[in-house]
């Protein structure tokens, strides 16, 4: 090799190095009449639709606060427009700690509105408490992000065990209104993530404090982006369960459910955890959804006004309904982000952590109509039951309070 | 082996200068104020040369193409990450996270290593994967869930960076001391034709599985470098066959099998990647894609290649080779003895 | 489990192995032929399902007539590849680092092509048949399943007559055996790979319409049926299409066994302890190192290369 044509390639290599990084020496300044709101979400990848669902609820958010004139901040003494610095994580952990990282450091966010999913969700929350800046999350419910005593995340989801748990006291409410024997078997068959042990947790937590209504007979996880479940639902068959509780995500939702109908297996009560009215699940089964229970963060059954409105005005954004709870959720989180900088009367990142950690969002869509985080940085209101009802239509069954119809338990 | 050293030290001296004043400049940058966000950049791309550079050890010296290295980052990152989180210190950590990997690529090479080309790849595929499935369902590493490094103190950015930057110039440091040694020449006869250097006296087996440990000690040391400044790891991140092909296409862009070939594939890897998905993000995968295909159709020796025909016709001398018959310096799987161009 | 139980589940076992078969037929073609490692196989296998679902949305086409559909428009389509991409690439008799980037960066952009018409919503195709079953007693054989495994049969029985009765097979085998010779034969090694390219990218389309019929599918859509095509060629192999059927029988049934059946266990006190159902998926991997590693000759002549004395 000759040196001097070695030596030359390397110092164009060196060349391109430097000018590489002077091309990254860009200093974001952020404008004097914006407030830079960053959201980091997964909008392709396996995350890819409901991260899509989120960035549309913030959106909407943006839109209708910036229509009315911004945000006031008093110690600027004017309202100001809100700036959303988006960026896709592709549902990659790692970018989306990274892109995290880069809103908060390069663009200068005031705040942050990101990570949907669990994992996604951790991986940015490390970001928060590093560079001091407001982070809250509307897509990732697992109790082990606020759990670190972190000051500046915050969750809009009400943790999972919760999630568990009320679908255990829905079904244990069946029991005592007759509608199910006492002491049915339980077969849970979960997705293998945090989002999956925190569910069985909550039912295993319910079942142990409420002995004698319902044992678990069954207890397996599974793999994600599964092609074939007839080992796992032979196992189920097996195990002669009253009732088949599962925990997945849509794709794994429609995959098993598909299985479980061809393969003629039949339960008393049927949940996939946090899914169930999807509309790309309804499109895929058909009737093969109805009776199917879910327990939500949110559904546009609810009967709030705000809650009608905002499924009108969704519409009027984007074109369709709102599907599931996605959206909702994240328009929450920018409203209550919205007034906690309103509340500041600053743009000062510490002083708006401090009033998030006391910010109560009265008019909230989400059950209960109040949104507030509670000492860990997340939320906590109530979860709805909701189930699928023949002809395309859901309906809460529970809690009393909310339902719009009555539970149809068992299944036919 | 020592003494071919002397010789190349004293006949490039000007070899070394260039990549010293390159280090400097690299660790002094945080001086100028360039902000928290490049360096970051600068620090992941410093965690991806380390294992671009390391990957080509084995599959660009060697011609050993392991689709399974995001066995030894993975297994890193947890080594350090376990440590760092019972108190001990980073750096213990990340000798102990080399030392896992370095076990591990002995279990992984010692039956895999008697498999030729393609199907060596194959297996490696079936090792990374296996080990994926594993993790994540290990409960004492939190299984799918992940694991969390908690480190005592504050979060000192420009500390991370620098052991970044250290690593990753040891790496290339160490990938160019070998290139020149007798051993590199061991390694380039067992890629070019493994039974002719046997026959000349050279163990392939031996060889393959030390480079591999050393490839797989500096990979290990990456993944516990990120576990640390990321602080959450999951199998699904760092055990991903996404991962694997990552560590196992920057090499290949930037020029397989030579030395700074690697580094400039990581550069590629941390910074262009990253501004691609903010500026394009609904096509970067396409303009991803299609660097990659006009990179193996038009210039199969990476950009190193490109760069050293930009120089030819620089210097006016013409070009020799059409532009689409084989290199004879590409890598080729197996017994190549039957290939008649 | 009772006795019905094991037979429902060897049913079961012998569905998803037609499932495999189909979808690993279009990579072996290829391999076997031109020694490259498709990686597209999964972008393939995506548009398929995306063909047969416009097919099924816009002409209200039953996916096995858009399956049917996919073959001609995909011979079309891998030729093309082929001509564009593919015939640059330096010719080998083992499989090259360079044919297998350029497959995985094909694959990135048609990934980013899906992305970019179809967005990222789950698609499937719901029909009629989508969720009934053929009941026999307790074992339930869906129709579904039933479709794809027939075709699978069919398509490997096509394969194998072409392979073996046609002019066009005689040349792929000739190129199978040694490329070199062949050419020296007579053989136009370079039309002979274009159509073999589109005959494997044409079941590749295939099998992916089939597949939309089963699975919901986005554009990321490929990367565990990707895996197990690896899994079934290694394991099968080229010079018989019959190498595919098995391999694709032993993959099927040994994941779908392997969380059901007892194994002894001593920490259990020699209880019947159950493989958790979340480490099915390494089954499938530790068989594909298990086979390199330990049949030297075996199922196929595949593995008859590579196995040497160090």
């Amino acid at each position: 090799m000759k040196s001097s044509s070695q030596m030359r390639a390397r110092l164009c290599g060196i060349v391109v190095l430097i000018l590489l990084a002077a091309s990254l020496g860009t200093l974001a300044v952020q404008a004097q009449d914006t407030i830079t709101v960053g959201v980091v979400m997964p909008t392709t990848g396996r995350e890819a639709k409901p991260g899509q669902y989120q960035k549309e609820g913030i959106e909407l958010a943006i839109k209708q606060i910036n229509d009315a004139g911004g945000i006031m901040v008093k110690d600027k003494g004017k309202k100001l427009l809100i700036k959303e610095v988006f960026y896709d994580d592709g549902s990659d952990s790692a970018k989306s700690a990274s892109l995290a990282e880069r809103v908060m450091s390069s663009d200068n966010a005031t705040a942050v509105i990101g990570g949907y999913s669990t994992a996604l969700g951790e991986a940015e929350s490390v970001m928060p408490d590093r560079y001091q800046t407001p982070w809250i999350t509307a897509g990732a419910a697992a109790t082990s992000i606020f759990s670190k005593g972190y000051k500046y995340t915050f969750g809009a989801l009400s943790p999972i065990v919760l999630l568990g748990d009320t679908t255990a006291e829905f079904l244990g409410s069946l029991v005592d209104q007759g509608k199910l024997k006492k002491g049915l078997k339980i077969a849970l068959v979960v997705e293998n993530t945090d989002h999956g042990v925190d569910y069985v947790n909550g039912i295993q937590g319910w079942i142990s404090k409420h002995p004698g209504y319902f044992t678990v007979v069954l207890n397996e996880k599974f793999d994600l982006g599964g092609t074939d479940f007839s080992g796992l639902l032979q196992k189920v068959k097996t195990s002669r369960a009253d009732i088949f509780l599962s925990d997945a995500h849509l794709q794994d939702y429609i995959t098993m459910q598909r299985q479980y109908l061809q393969a003629g297996l039949h339960h008393q009560v049927i949940s996939y955890g946090a899914r169930g009215p999807e509309s790309d699940a309804r499109k895929a089964l058909g009737q093969g959804t109805d009776y199917i229970l879910a327990a939500l963060w949110w559904s546009d059954k609810l009967p709030y006004p705000q809650a009608t409105k905002f499924v009108s005005d969704y519409k009027g954004f984007t074109g369709r309904a709102p599907d599931s709870w996605y959206a909702a959720t994240a328009y929450d989180a920018m409203r209550i982000l919205a007034q906690a900088i309103q509340a500041a009367g600053t743009l000062n990142k510490s002083k708006i952590r401090d009033e998030l950690a006391k910010a109560q969002l009265k008019g909230s869509l989400l059950p209960g109509q109040v949104l507030k985080f509670g000492p860990n940085g997340q939320a906590g209101y109530p979860f709805l039951v909701t189930q699928n009802k023949p002809g395309d239509k859901v309906d809460i069954v529970y809690p009393k309070d909310a339902a719009t119809g009555a539970p149809v338990a068992p299944m036919p | 082996m020592a003494g071919n050293l002397v010789a190349n030290f004293s006949a490039g001296r000007i070899r070394l200068l260039l990549p010293l004043l390159l280090l400097a400049v690299v660790l002094s940058l945080p001086a100028t104020q360039l902000g928290p966000n490049v360096v970051r950049l600068l620090f992941g791309t410093a965690v991806w040369i380390t294992c671009s550079v390391a990957w080509n050890l084995l599959g660009g010296f060697t011609g050993q193409v392991s689709f399974g290295f995001a066995v030894f980052y993975g297994l890193g990152a947890y080594g350090a990450a376990l440590m760092i989180n019972a108190g001990y210190s980073p750096y213990l950590a990340f000798l102990v996270a080399a030392g896992v990997a370095v076990l591990a690529s002995f279990l992984v090479g010692l039956p895999t290593f008697r498999l030729r080309g393609p199907y060596f790849a194959i297996a490696t595929i079936g090792v990374g994967e296996t080990t994926r499935v594993i993790m994540n369902n290990l409960d004492i590493t939190g299984g799918a869930s992940g694991l969390r490094v908690i480190e005592a103190g504050a979060f000192r950015q420009l500390d991370h960076y620098y052991t970044a930057i250290v690593l990753a110039a040891l790496a290339v440091a160490v990938s160019a001391l070998i290139a020149h040694s007798k051993f590199g020449l061991a390694l380039r006869a067992i890629k070019q034709d493994q039974d002719a250097a046997a026959d000349l006296g050279v163990n392939p087996y031996r060889s393959k599985l030390w480079i591999h440990a050393i490839a797989a000690a500096f990979t290990g040391m990456a993944g516990g470098v990120y576990a640390r400044y990321h602080a959450f790891i999951y199998p699904g991140d760092v055990f991903a066959f996404q991962t694997s092909i990552s560590i196992l296409l920057m090499p290949v862009i930037g020029g397989i099998g030579t030395v700074w070939g690697p580094v400039l594939g990581g550069v590629i890897f941390g910074i262009v990647e990253e501004e691609l998905v903010v500026h394009f993000p609904n096509i970067h995968l396409l303009l991803y894609g299609s660097l990659l295909i006009m990179i193996i159709l038009f210039e199969p020796d990476g950009l190193m290649g490109l760069l050293r025909r930009l120089l030819r016709l620089v210097r006016s001398k013409p070009k020799r080779e059409h532009p689409r018959s084989p290199d004879p310096e590409q890598v080729v799987w197996g017994s190549s003895r039957a290939q008649g161009h | 489990m009772t006795a019905v139980d094991y037979l429902s589940l060897l049913i079961s076992a012998l569905l998803l192995a037609g499932i495999y078969a189909a979808m690993a037929v279009g990579m072996t073609v290829i391999y076997g032929v031109m020694k490259i490692v498709n990686l597209a196989h999964a972008g393939f296998l995506m548009l398929g399902a995306y063909f047969a679902f416009e097919m099924y949305d816009r002409f209200h086409f039953d996916p096995i007539l858009g399956a049917v559909a996919a073959l001609p428009v995909f011979f079309v389509f891998g030729m093309g590849v082929h001509w564009l991409l593919v015939r640059w690439l330096p010719k080998s008799d083992t499989p090259t680092l360079a044919s297998l980037l350029l497959m995985f960066g094909l694959w990135q952009v048609l990934q980013n092509i899906g992305y970019l018409k179809w967005g990222n919503t789950a698609y499937s195709i719901f029909t009629p048949r989508s969720l009934s079953s053929i009941h026999i007693g307790e074992i339930s054989l869906p129709k579904d399943k039933l479709v794809v495994f027939a075709a699978a049969v069919v398509s490997l029985v096509l394969l194998q007559l072409i392979f073996h009765r046609s002019w066009f097979g005689r040349s792929m085998r000739s190129l199978i055996q040694n490329p070199y010779a062949a050419q020296i034969v007579g053989v136009d090694d370079e039309r002979t790979s274009r159509l073999s390219f589109g005959l494997g990218t044409a079941f590749a389309g295939f099998a992916g319409a089939l597949l939309a019929m089963l699975y919901p599918f986005t554009p990321d859509f490929g990367p565990p049926f990707l895996l197990r095509s690896f899994v079934i060629i290694v394991l099968g192999g080229l010079e018989s299409i019959s190498g595919v059927a098995l391999g694709a029988l032993i993959l099927a049934v040994l994941e779908t066994f392997s969380i059901n059946v007892p194994l002894p266990w001593y920490w259990h006190g020699w209880n019947s302890y159950y493989l958790p159902a979340s480490y099915q998926p390494a089954v499938s991997f530790v068989l594909l190192v298990v086979v390199l590693l330990v049949l030297p000759k075996g199922i196929a002549g595949l593995l008859e290369k590579k196995w040497r004395v160090t």
